[in-house]
């Protein structure tokens, strides 16, 4: 019984050499003085010695460290109390806010800056009205705090996400008890749900905190004008900086990160472990009951509104507005400024409209062959427990500690260098296995909630009638996870429409999609197309999320 | 009337002779070409494709690459539209997994293209149009000057009039001082911009002891750095910016005719002229396309639809036209102050020195002690 089947130590070991050989190959190149593949390369610790004596290095790192705790301190407390207004008390609107709430998680944090400097950046049109209302505008959109700020406001679905999962298990008696016992519904949230769902909101926490020291997107979009670095913005300067690019410093900065994040998302699983034990403990027979707010469910909705004004309409309608119009700024209006051409410039250049193409073959078709493989993935551990597994479990989670935009020169090394797979470098798959590794952990996540589903007495009476490992999981397993996995593929088709760094080494004809074109165009600083495709890329997503809400997939768990 | 007709006439059998003549060009090598160039053509034929790694934009790119196929039928280009960094990254890392890499590159940061060239990564090709580029154009027959493009400054014409907009460097000094200006200039980033560090040296190559005084000037007025010409474009459009510079002249030309709150001009004492270098890789699958796209770039038909049609300066001199080299030189005289093509080209890419400038300059403009 316990015996692993070959065929599942394949898809193991697999797994493992599509995760750790990219890193590996970072590791390597850290630990050397010039490109692993010139010749004359020595090994040496030089590449830390210099960036650790770099004042900017030191500048960047204390940057994400701030970004981090900021996010960590704005996000959480805001993402629990958002979790419980949403979940436990009846709030006005609630179903049709939920969706809204998880817009930032799937469009790109770049599209949503670019959105930002055209609404309240020194002359967006918001800051224009400021202008004329308090003559002078109140706020900086490229300081640091303004950085801190969004990064904090926009992950907060991310602590939403996991903190009303955990109070939807939960049954409300002991809320109720409270409220019997007279305390008021923040005193309830402060007091008696929230702290029953620290264990999913630490873990959110960490999540948003090793998150913050990967954000790069923002940075690059709002750190430009005033010069904030993060540690993923300072990789990109130290290219220039020397005047030629230098892999070893770039590689000895991702293993800085990567050793920051590592132990963070290790201590996720032992939290991840606890949150479990506490949900668990509670029966399923309980009842929910939503809390009255009385007069104060107005005030909670006005919150809600107030915070997704700021993160999500502002941005949003200045990337759209500032699609359609030539120029902007003090004295334009929008009617003599009006075109298409942006548009029109993207239809017209083949290498964007393969952009638009790619993005959504790889959206479409990469997620749905993405989730076929985190199945064999989670089938290959599903109900087993043993060193392979345990193996497995780590290897998932080591491409959520590595950011994207190395993960994806390091494919690019191996696509490069890894003659059997040198044919398939000019082509979708090299985006298309960079993309899975590195969402790697988020799309095990989506399977392996449905295959926790599968009660094991269905599978262990299939094996008791004769069916072999294999007649299990294709009769019995699968069939029953079936629209699990058709959500898991939407929401694959979300998280790939919106991802944006891991393509930028990997960008080269044949390989362009939307992201990974923007922060490319970004260099060269062609605003006019970037915005026309961020907008196409908001209508990509909009069809994802309409197609989740029409066949109610639920957008998390 | 009678007059247009007959002349109508004439224009239409022209066009009937060029139209049978066409094919025939398409054939023969070009006019003053060596004999045997119609090997090269035929081999040419046979690679049937070319890569080109470039950073000039695809749109821009797109005539020239249209006019090129049509001149070669049978010759499908592969254009390859990156920034600088990644095109040097690029280029090396294929170069060294030996899988086949762009057969030309084309790139508007003349000192990573010189080093790619002094590392050996370039073919040498005696191009017969060669001839009539400017000497400093042509490094070794191996790294040719293809544009001529002025750095200039941009400002917004709604914002700016009159004597708030500078002529010259020298005068540059006194518009920093208005304090309407504070904070409403950008420029490059040396630090983070390959291209707007080699424009920094050359202002220091040219303006001597003022360079360092223009940096305090900028320091002074709280200038902002940006690492693209699009970002600082779109800041000095929206008035969010009011003056840009060191920016590129012909980005900043096409930017105008689009949009009405563009101005841009040529500083009168000095004007820093640059050049997109064009290679021939060591290492191209196609040496032969390589060599007929270099020879067309070069040619005057290839110039001639670079200056029309593509908005970048035409190099050669027999061009006529508002974006050439004959028309800015007789514009700027004296003050055209080109980058060259040579070993000084990379003097700044030793690590000591470009530090060390780059300090130099942070501590003018007061962002570090």
């Amino acid at each position: 019984m316990n015996k692993m089947p070959f065929s599942k130590i394949v898809v193991i070991i697999l797994t493992a050499i599509a995760v750790f050989l990219p890193i590996g190959l970072l590791l390597w190149q850290s630990f050397l003085d010039a490109p692993f593949f010139q010749p004359g390369k020595m090994y040496g610790l030089d590449a830390y010695r210099f960036i650790f004596e770099d004042p900017d290095f030191k500048r960047a790192f204390l940057n994400s460290f701030y970004i981090s705790l900021g996010m960590a301190f704005i996000s959480v407390p805001l993402g629990g109390l958002l979790a419980f207004l949403m979940v436990r008390t009846n709030i006005p609107g609630r179903n049709w806010i939920e969706p809204l709430l998880l817009i930032p998680v799937f469009v790109s944090p770049m599209i949503l800056c670019f959105g930002y400097t055209v609404s309240v950046g020194p002359v967006g049109f918001i800051s224009n009205w400021a202008q004329m209302i308090f003559g002078s505008v109140p706020w900086n959109i490229y300081s640091m705090t303004s950085i801190v700020v969004i990064a904090g406001l926009s992950h907060v679905p991310h602590v939403y996400i996991y903190s009303s999962s955990a109070l939807r298990s939960l049954a409300s008696d002991v809320e109720e008890a409270a409220r019997v016992a007279g305390a008021g519904p923040l005193r309830v949230a402060a007091t008696v749900s929230l702290p029953m769902v620290m264990p999913a909101m630490l873990y959110s926490g960490v999540l948003v905190f090793f998150l913050g020291f990967q954000v790069f997107g923002l940075a690059l979009v709002l750190g430009d004008p005033e010069g904030h670095l993060v540690l993923a913005t300072y990789l990109y300067k130290l290219t220039n900086k020397l005047g030629t690019p230098s892999y070893h410093l770039m590689a000895a900065v991702a293993m800085c990160i990567v050793a920051i994040t590592v132990p963070m998302v290790l201590s996720q699983r032992f939290l991840l472990r606890n949150a479990h034990k506490y949900i668990t403990l509670k029966g399923k027979g309980s009842r929910q009951r939503t809390l009255p707010l009385g007069g104060w469910r107005w005030v909670a909705a006005g919150l809600i509104a107030v915070w997704l004004a700021v993160t999500v309409v502002i941005p949003i309608v200045g990337i759209v507005f500032r699609a359609f119009v030539t120029n902007w700024g003090e004295g334009v209006t929008f009617i003599e400024a009006f075109t298409l051409n942006n548009f029109k410039d993207v239809f017209e250049q083949s290498n964007l409209m393969r952009g638009v193409i790619n993005t959504i073959l790889l959206g479409v078709i990469g997620g749905g062959l993405s989730v076929i493989c985190f199945t064999f993935i989670g089938l290959a551990s599903h109900r087993k427990n043993n060193g392979w597994t345990r193996l497995l479990d780590y290897t998932v989670m080591t491409p959520r500690a590595v950011p994207g935009l190395l993960a994806g020169l390091a494919f690019l090394w191996v696509f490069l260098f890894f003659p059997p797979l040198a044919p398939f470098r000019k082509t979708l798959f090299s985006l298309w296995l960079a993309y899975s590794v590195v969402w790697l952990a988020y799309g095990m996540r989506l399977v392996s909630t449905s295959l926790l589903q599968v009660g094991p007495e269905l599978e262990e009476c299939a094996r008791v009638t004769g069916a072999t490992p294999g007649q299990v999981n294709r009769h019995v397993t699968v069939p029953l996870i079936k629209y699990g996995l058709l959500a898991s593929w939407l929401m694959i088709f979300m998280i790939f429409e919106r991802e944006y760094s891991t393509g930028v080494y990997l960008l080269g004809p044949g390989t362009e999609v939307i992201g990974s074109l923007m922060v490319s165009l970004w260099a060269a600083g062609s605003i006019d197309i970037i915005s026309a495709l961020s907008f196409i890329n908001i209508l990509l997503v909009s069809v994802g999320m309409g197609i989740a809400l029409r066949y109610g997939v639920k957008l998390h768990d | 009337m009678q007059r247009r007709t007959f002349l109508n006439r004439i224009k239409q059998v022209l066009i009937g002779i060029c139209v049978v003549l066409a094919p025939v060009a398409v054939l023969a090598a070009p006019a003053g070409y060596p004999a045997d160039y119609q090997k090269i053509i035929d081999a040419a034929k046979k690679e049937g494709k070319l890569v080109i790694y470039a950073t000039t934009d695809t749109k821009a790119a797109e005539p020239i690459v249209k006019d090129f196929e049509a001149l070669y039928p049978g010759i499908k280009v592969e254009y390859n539209d990156l920034n600088s960094t990644e095109l040097y990254n690029r280029f090396i890392g294929e170069a060294a997994a030996g899988g086949g890499t762009g057969d030309v590159t084309w790139s508007s940061s003349m000192d990573l293209q010189v080093k790619l060239v002094q590392d050996g990564h370039a073919l040498t090709y005696k191009s017969p149009e060669a001839k009539n580029l400017p000497g400093w154009a042509n490094w070794k027959d191996q790294a040719f000057g293809t544009t001529y493009e002025p750095i200039s400054i941009v400002y917004n014409k709604r914002l700016l009039k009159g004597d708030e907009i500078p002529k010259s460097h020298a005068d540059l000094a006194r518009v920093l001082t208005n304090p309407k200006l504070k904070g409403k200039i950008v420029t490059y980033d040396p630090e983070r911009s390959g291209v707007g560090f080699s424009y920094l040296t050359q202002d220091l190559k040219n303006n001597g002891k003022g360079f360092w005084n223009m940096a305090k000037a900028f320091g002074d007025a709280k200038v902002k750095v940006y690492t693209s010409t699009g970002a600082m474009m779109e800041k000095v459009s929206s008035g969010e910016a009011l003056m840009g510079y060191n920016i590129i002249g012909s980005y900043a030309f096409l930017k105008s005719k689009k949009d009405p709150s563009i101005g841009y001009l040529y500083p009168s004492d000095y004007t820093v002229v640059m050049s997109r270098v064009m290679f021939i890789s060591k290492h191209a699958k196609n040496p032969n396309a390589a060599k007929l796209w270099a020879d067309y770039l070069l040619s005057s038909r290839g110039q001639q639809i670079v200056s029309d049609k593509a908005d970048l300066f035409a190099i050669r001199s027999d061009i006529k036209g508002e974006t050439t080299m004959a028309k800015l030189s007789k514009q700027l005289g004296a003050g055209a102050k080109t980058i060259p093509i040579s070993k000084e080209t990379v003097e700044f890419l030793d690590q000591k020195k470009r530090l060390d400038f780059l300090k130099k300059w942070q501590q003018a403009l007061g962002t570090v002690k």
